[in-house]
């Protein structure tokens, strides 16, 4: 079943008297249960993909469907329903002033105590809900943006490089995370990065995005082990392993 | 003894009241590529400041020892007469190394200048070519904001290049990049050492740059050196459970 | 209430005393205590001072958070006229609408606080514009908040500090304003107290009586220093965090 999908997706804008066009007839489909990789570089417009798929900018042309009812054009405020955002900076997405509970509780109907199971399943302790975004750490509070979007009982996580400001070993728990909730919780969820390797440890199907189009789609065995496109096979080979 | 480029005996340094760096201590032959690696808050970036010196940084313990001479607490005159020519930096942010809105020559003269080095734009148009920028000429043309992030990050190296420093440190030289860019800008700092044998201290936290440039490799973690050795041996046989966890943390390429 | 002498009783036989133990400040050109004139004008300056500033603090925070956070033709519309009124000098466009409205406090205040809020809203304005695309904007658009629900909740909260903090700096100016007005006769009306109209009553007789002039004057000055000190302090203080 495919729980989202768009469809020749079109956006452009002028900046610096240069057309850019972070997005050109780009197609995809999520389905149910999934974890969809999306790699590129800076400028690939896997970050604009995410913007438009959450409706925080609108795309050119094209269409915008979740379970088969189209939202191409809806807001925030309405894909909220079904769909979370989590962001890079993970201390950006709370408010500076508001203590997690309250933030939490902001776009949740749940009590306190489905709050504390939510938070507990994504590793956090009770203590930590008094407390602001400034005096968590960057980790606790990836985790907790990953437990908002649960209570809002989401089908779609999006996440924009989710660990790219994080450490090495607090990114692989992270990781760990976003792969058992997809197990327990069955949200569908996309992910974006610039980490090839980091993609491919978790991610069923991979896309490859270059200039605002898709080079390359595909499993990820088959992305990884047989790529067509020859830009793919530069990302590869420019992974210095370890 | 006096072989060694630089060697840092058990330095302590601190911004205020606690270390940020707690007795790190090890030296780099002429040559050498030695990598500290260290996640966020392990001091690693402190230390290249303590060695740079051109900071508010206050060094609380031990000293360091450059070509023989003991730079640990060196007036500023003297030490800026080192920088360059000695010691080059490359920054983490190469943006911040220059002003974005100015002329990339006119900063190159000014800088050389201050060295008492000669303007020779075809010595500085080899320079840019060996890193990778063919039309050097017309890109100090342009102003830094003008400029890619890799763009201006290669500049970077090549200003810092065009002192033949004899030590080159390099603080995330390649972690604001993207992956195809970074890893040229890996290519070029390997060629630089092959050619000129400079001697480079690159602090990361990424295990695969490590891995694939340094002669020694270094673990730090909470202001302390925890593990050092030859990369080989880091890799294969660590003996700290924080250095196995990192490299078990790394993501790997699944096939 | 702390004013020793009764502030409006005149007295044919105390006209233009030097300062005495019974009256400190002296006695002006209708035998008034000076002291206590002072003493109540506080009350009429700092008090009218206080509401201006609030009442267009207010006015401009909300309507700089609304141009900021929905652009687009309002604000386009609101931020010209906060140019126009920012390309007279805040005194003149006063004075002239003071003159319009004839004299009184409250038309001194209006004759102010039509530029005043221009201020407040221009920094709310560009607050709003720096935090409006922060994540927890976006995330909380994604909770389903409208966004007057984000104004009040997300972006006040936000912004609040640095334009209050420009509103105790404005305290200095705007006392400046309303004593100005009421010097020129387009504020308070006799016989009310207040230390503008105090010193350009007693200024007719400066030569006989100095210390009619001189202590509402000083008592201007003080008060202004005394809360551009705490503006920059607190200003300080914020920067220190």
């Amino acid at each position: 079943m495919i729980v989202l999908s768009g469809r020749d997706l079109n956006k452009e804008y002028i900046s610096r008297d240069r057309k850019v066009r972070p997005l050109q007839h780009v197609d995809f489909d999520l389905h149910q249960g999934e974890i969809l990789g999306i790699v590129g570089e800076s400028g690939s417009g896997k970050s604009t993909l995410l913007k438009v798929i959450s409706g925080i900018e609108k795309p050119d042309s094209g269409m915008l469907y979740h379970l088969d009812k189209e939202y191409t054009g809806s807001k925030p405020e309405k894909t909220g329903k079904f769909l979370q955002m989590i962001f890079q900076d993970a201390y950006g997405s709370f408010d500076p002033k508001m203590n997690m509970e309250k933030s939490l509780k902001e776009g949740t109907a749940s009590d306190r105590n489905e709050i504390v199971r939510v938070i507990g399943e994504v590793g956090l302790s009770e203590d930590l809900l008094d407390r602001r975004p400034r005096h968590l750490s960057g980790g606790q509070c990836q985790r907790m943006s990953i437990a908002r979007a649960l209570l809002s009982h989401a089908d779609v996580l999006l996440c924009d490089e989710i660990t790219s400001a994080l450490d090495v070993t607090t990114q692989a728990q992270v990781i760990k995370l976003l792969m058992e909730i997809r197990d327990m919780e069955n949200v569908s969820i996309i992910l974006v990065s610039h980490d090839l390797a980091l993609v491919s440890m978790i991610c069923d199907r991979i896309m490859v995005m270059k200039d605002g189009v898709v080079v390359e789609e595909g499993k990820t065995e088959d992305v990884i082990n047989k790529p067509s496109d020859e830009y793919t096979r530069k990302l590869l080979n420019s992974i210095i392993a370890v | 003894m006096s072989d060694y480029l630089l060697k840092i005996n058990g330095i302590s340094a601190s911004y205020g009241d606690e270390d940020i760096v707690k007795s790190v201590s090890f030296s780099m032959l002429p040559g050498e590529i030695v990598c500290i690696v260290g996640e966020s808050g392990s001091g690693k970036s402190t230390l290249i400041k303590a060695i740079h010196g051109m900071s508010d940084l206050k060094i609380t313990g031990g000293n360091i020892v450059f070509d023989g001479t003991d730079i640990t607490s060196l007036p500023a005159k003297d030490r800026r007469k080192l920088m360059g020519s000695g010691i080059g930096l490359i920054p983490q942010n190469p943006g911040a190394s220059f002003n974005p809105i100015r002329k990339l020559d006119v900063q190159f003269r000014e800088s050389l200048a201050a060295h008492d080095m000669p303007f020779d734009e075809n010595r500085i148009d080899d320079m840019l070519r060996i890193i990778g920028l063919q039309h050097g000429k017309s890109v100090l043309k342009n102003r830094p904001f003008e400029l890619s992030g890799g763009m201006n990050q290669r500049i970077a190296i090549a200003a810092a290049m065009m002192f033949e420093p004899r030590l080159l440190l390099c603080d995330e030289a390649t972690s604001a990049l993207d992956v195809t860019t970074a890893g040229a800008v890996v290519e070029e700092l390997l060629k630089i050492r092959k050619t000129n044998g400079t001697s480079i201290l690159l602090v990361t936290h990424h295990l695969g740059i490590a891995r694939k440039m340094a002669d020694n490799i270094g673990i730090m973690k909470d202001g302390r050196l925890i593990e050092y050795g030859s990369t080989d041996k880091i890799f294969d046989s660590p003996e700290n459970e924080y250095t196995k966890k990192l490299i078990r943390d790394v993501p790997r390429l699944k096939k | 209430m702390l004013a020793p002498n009764d502030p409006y009783a005149t007295n044919s036989s105390l006209i233009r005393q030097a300062p005495s133990a019974a009256y400190l400040f002296g006695t002006d050109n209708l035998g008034r205590c000076v002291l206590s004139r002072v003493l109540v004008g506080a009350r009429t300056t700092i008090a009218s001072t206080f509401f201006l500033v609030a009442v267009s603090f207010l006015i401009g925070i909300i309507i700089g958070m609304l141009c900021g956070f929905y652009g687009g033709i309002v604000d386009d519309i609101l931020m010209r006229v906060a140019d126009l009124m920012l390309a007279f000098p805040q005194m003149v466009v006063a004075i002239a609408v003071a003159g319009i409205l004839g004299g009184g406090l409250g038309g001194a205040m209006i004759a102010l606080g039509i530029t005043m809020w221009t201020s407040f809203a221009r920094l709310a304005r560009s607050h709003t514009l720096s935090i409006k695309n922060e994540p927890y904007i976006t995330a909380a658009r994604l909770q389903g908040k409208s966004g007057l629900q984000i104004m009040m909740t997300h972006i006040m909260p936000n912004i609040l500090e640095p334009v209050l903090i420009n509103a105790l700096t404005q305290i200095g100016t705007t006392m400046i304003g309303i004593s100005g007005l009421s010097f020129l006769g387009l504020g308070v009306v006799a016989p009310q107290a207040e230390w503008g109209s105090m010193i350009s009553e007693a200024r007719a007789y400066i030569q006989i009586a100095p210390w009619a002039v001189l202590f509402p004057a000083a008592a201007t000055v003080i008060t202004i220093v005394v809360f551009n000190y705490l503006g920059d302090a607190v200003m300080e203080y914020r920067k220190a965090e």
